[in-house]
């Protein structure tokens, strides 16, 4: 359904409104045209993506945004959508030249990229349609939470090409949320024409089929059509908690970017074909033609438009600029503080319990003592099965399926709306098993790597609270998509914590502590200890871990082996061999990953002058290199032979278990490998 | 015989092309006046009883500026009794999903406001997915497409100015 009801038109709207939006579209329009001329003079706003063409949709965007109460996701084009969400003048200025007041992120973040978080115009990545995901999971909170709100998210058609963008609209459409996805379509993905991008020239019309889903098209270029389709969508959405697309059609009079060249690839015909439907002067004409407005007094507005962006140049070009040595400020929130157990240590004696056993109550009591925690993923809640290993067996029984249930197979919607729904307030948390097992989370890592940024890009105004639970690790003879621990990938990216433990109270600790925590934590769960009798423990009701404490596992004096999860257990094993020979061997379990524990391992060096570096995961680049560096930097002096570093092979873990036991470390590697440094 | 407004936009290329063809088609015997859509007006509008209008798709399907910015104006005309011939260009190549949409959204205001709608063509020789256009099996107007019939462009116009004169008495 198409129609709706024709709200505004030139003849019956307002003259006061009309004034408004003439305003805002003329200021708009003097900061896109003047954006380029701040590089030019070398002064900033090295990205810019002028909206000229999109001027009615972005007009209508922002006028039926209710700041504080609705959710928006802008992206880069949308200049005049911000400052018709209300953002000033000087506020887009500062962004567009990067000064320590830019309310997006203080010049952190790219120029054009237009936030006011505590508006709830959210800080967004560049990549595209990446915010989709956001929007709707901040909209699951406005559902849960029963809030008479949308969420806005505004994105190029081209953006629709992405597959999370239609997992997103997917989710939105089977979980019935409110969100607006404000489709600007202007037929180019920078130089890349619709007909290469999708069949459909009408992108939306893609999504038709979905059930849930209203679709609108109208034109973008139009502000009375514009804002008669942003009205129409907001009333559906509120009226029926429904999703709704508006495609408005629009055109890009402009190259992409500053540093695109569109002659390159459009015609001059094409080029004038666009200027001549220019959003503001058909405004600009009906307004005349319509007699709603005189010459005289559209040129006053114009000039009050001018005097407004003199005003605001001013003040931005005074306002201070970023102090550099703040650029290690916000890659991570502190995180809660264990009062109790500074060490993430205990002397508990009494029934051991099973690493799963430890998580899966750990999880309860924290969804006990939190009501704003909740947890999503594959094969979460059927039934009997919670997780595709029963770590969270019980919990949708206990906390119900709003707070417990499944996701679809879709690793960067879970991990993506997980990152939104914690956008709608600080007080939430959230676990997702991020995929079924490590080797299946790469799909995610698009919204990972987004969300390691947002502490950092927005300037310390927000962080996604949110671990994230992966299934890890071999030993179960599971071959390449079984058997993945993928650390040593994600330890390169900053902005997240990752703890690996191999104890179940070590697991339970750092579980509690990450649910509690400010920031994202990656949880990896070493699956081959879940049932493992060798890694159960007793363990504290209330047992918590600090990040960045490790736990020295066996004292020794000839050799310190530093190691975490799978290993942990191989290397006390060939300790324990190793003793029966007389050498005393010190086995160091890191626990945390990110943040590292340097000093206990410094002093373990120190203290020994032997060490070796254990892993699961590949030697080659693996997590140990970077361990091995920081001891080879800092304790060269106390060493007394190389570091050793033990790990798999740099190959996939093959089906057979020979493959495995080739290809894995174990017990007699560790022994083996110990043995040569201990002979120096 | 009253006299006939031609009513299309003198700043386009091909619509403009168009018209002349279409007056050159109607021949001496009829008197055509041509009026530019970019300053149309209502009393201009309403002088006539016999009209042509040129509408242009453009992009994905939607009015030409100069006539979308004329809706507000044309919403609110008692054109009761009017005979309106529209002849449209589109691409039903490269926008086969809204092949003369233009053409379809003016028939259907003008409709709304009381005029008749003569001119009504086959939808023979196009192919394309779908068109406002359409009303029932037939074009509500003439739609040419420049870009791939080009050649069929005059003998269209031919066939649909000799229906227009039948109508137009």
């Amino acid at each position: 359904m198409n129609e709706y009801p024709k709200v505004y038109s030139v003849k019956t709207t307002p003259k006061e409104t009309l004034t408004k939006w003439y305003r805002l579209m003329t200021l708009g329009r003097a900061i896109d045209d003047k954006a380029p001329n701040y590089l030019k003079q070398a002064i900033g706003w090295s990205y810019h993506a002028p909206y000229a063409g999109h001027d009615g949709i972005q007009l209508a965007i922002g006028q039926i945004f209710e700041k504080k109460v609705d959710h928006i996701f802008l992206y880069y084009r949308d200049l005049l959508t911000a400052l018709s969400c209300g953002m000033t003048a000087e506020e887009i200025i500062l962004n567009g030249i990067s000064k320590a007041t830019d309310p997006t992120s203080g010049g952190r973040h790219m120029s054009n990229h237009f936030a006011k978080p505590a508006w709830n115009i959210h800080n967004v990545s560049s990549l595209t349609g990446n915010h989709t995901l956001h929007a709707v999971g901040v909209a699951r909170a406005i559902k849960y939470y029963d809030k008479k709100a949308v969420a806005i998210s505004v994105q190029g058609e081209s953006s629709l090409s992405e597959g999370y963008v239609y997992e997103a609209i997917n989710g939105a459409s089977r979980e019935k949320l409110p969100v607006i996805f404000a489709v600007q379509d202007n037929g180019y993905g920078i130089s890349v024409p619709k007909k290469d991008q999708t069949a459909n020239r009408k992108v939306t019309n893609n999504f038709v089929g979905f059930k849930n889903l209203r679709v609108i098209h109208c034109n973008g270029k139009d502000v009375f059509d514009s804002m008669n389709a942003m009205t129409e969508a907001k009333r559906h959405a509120l009226a029926t908690g429904m999703p709704v697309i508006v495609q408005a059609n629009c055109v890009r009079i402009h190259s992409h970017s500053n540093s695109d060249r569109h002659e390159l690839y459009r015609s001059e015909a094409e080029r004038e074909y666009v200027k001549e439907y220019d959003p503001l002067e058909k405004f600009k004409r009906m307004l005349l033609r319509y007699n709603r407005f005189t010459a005289e007094e559209l040129a006053v507005l114009e000039a009050e438009s001018a005097a407004e962006l003199k005003e605001a140049h001013k003040k931005a070009l005074k306002a201070p600029d970023p102090d550099p040595n703040t650029y290690d400020q916000f890659v991570l929130p502190e995180p809660y503080v264990s009062i109790k157990y500074p060490n993430g240590t205990h002397n508990q004696e009494g029934e051991k319990k099973k690493l799963i056993t430890a998580l899966n109550e750990t999880l309860k009591a924290e969804f006990r003592h939190n009501p704003d925690t909740f947890i999503w993923g594959q094969d979460m809640a059927n039934k009997d099965k919670g997780g595709v290993f029963n770590v969270s067996k019980g919990m949708q029984q206990e906390f119900g399926p709003k707070r417990v249930f499944n996701a679809p197979i879709a690793e960067d919607f879970i991990v993506g709306t997980a990152n939104g729904m914690s956008r709608f307030d600080e007080k939430i948390r959230i676990v997702v098993e991020g995929a079924e097992f490590a080797d299946y989370f790469w799909p995610a890592m698009e919204q990972y790597v987004d969300s390691s940024h947002d502490y950092w890009r927005s300037n310390g105004k927000f962080t996604p609270n949110v671990t994230i639970r992966l299934a890890s690790g071999g030993y179960i003879g599971g071959g390449l998509y079984h058997s993945q621990t993928i650390e040593g990938a994600l330890t390169t990216i900053p902005g997240v914590r990752i703890v690996y433990p191999s104890f179940a109270d070590d697991a339970a600790g750092l579980l509690r502590t990450a649910m509690r925590s400010r920031g994202m934590t990656m949880f990896m769960e070493p699956k081959a200890l879940y049932n493992d009798p060798k890694a159960a423990t007793v363990i504290p009701d209330d047992f918590e871990v600090p990040f960045g404490k490790a736990r020295i596992r066996r004292e020794g004096t000839d050799l310190s082996m530093i190691t975490y999860g799978n290993t942990t257990h191989m290397c006390l094993e060939a300790a324990e061999k190793l003793a029966s020979e007389g050498y005393s061997v010190e086995v160091v379990d890191i626990r945390s990953l990110v943040p590292l524990d340097k000093e206990t391992i410094l002093n373990s060096v120190k203290k020994v002058g032997k060490v070796m570096v254990v892993h699961e995961d590949k030697v080659h680049s693996g997590f140990g290199a970077e361990i091995a560096s920081m001891i080879m930097e800092e304790a060269f002096e106390y060493l007394d032979s190389p570091v050793k570093r033990v790990g798999s092979t740099f190959t996939p873990v093959g089906f057979h278990r020979s493959f495995e036991r080739i290809i894995l470390p174990n017990t007699e590697k560790i022994y083996q490998a110990a043995k040569q440094v201990l002979s120096y | 015989m009253s006299k006939i407004g031609i009513f299309y936009s003198f700043r386009s290329t091909k619509t403009a092309k168009a018209a002349e063809k279409i007056i050159e088609a109607f021949g001496n015997d009829y008197q055509i006046d041509k009026i530019d859509a970019d300053t149309v007006n209502e009393e201009q509008f309403l002088s006539y009883n016999k009209l042509i209008l040129g509408v242009p798709t453009w992009f994905d399907g939607e009015l030409p500026n100069y006539w979308d910015e004329f809706v507000p104006a044309l919403e609110d005309l008692d054109l009761t009794g009017k005979k309106v011939a529209v002849w449209g260009m589109g691409d039903q190549v490269g926008y086969p999903e809204n092949f003369g949409d233009a053409a379809g959204i003016m028939c259907e205001l003008l409709s709304s406001r009381g005029a008749i709608i003569i001119g009504a063509t086959s939808t023979d020789g196009y192919v394309f997915e779908s068109s406002k256009a359409l009303v029932g099996n037939k074009f509500c107007g003439l739609i040419l497409d420049q870009e791939n019939q080009a050649r069929l462009s005059s003998h269209r116009i031919e066939q649909w100015v000799n229906d227009l004169k039948k109508n137009f008495k």
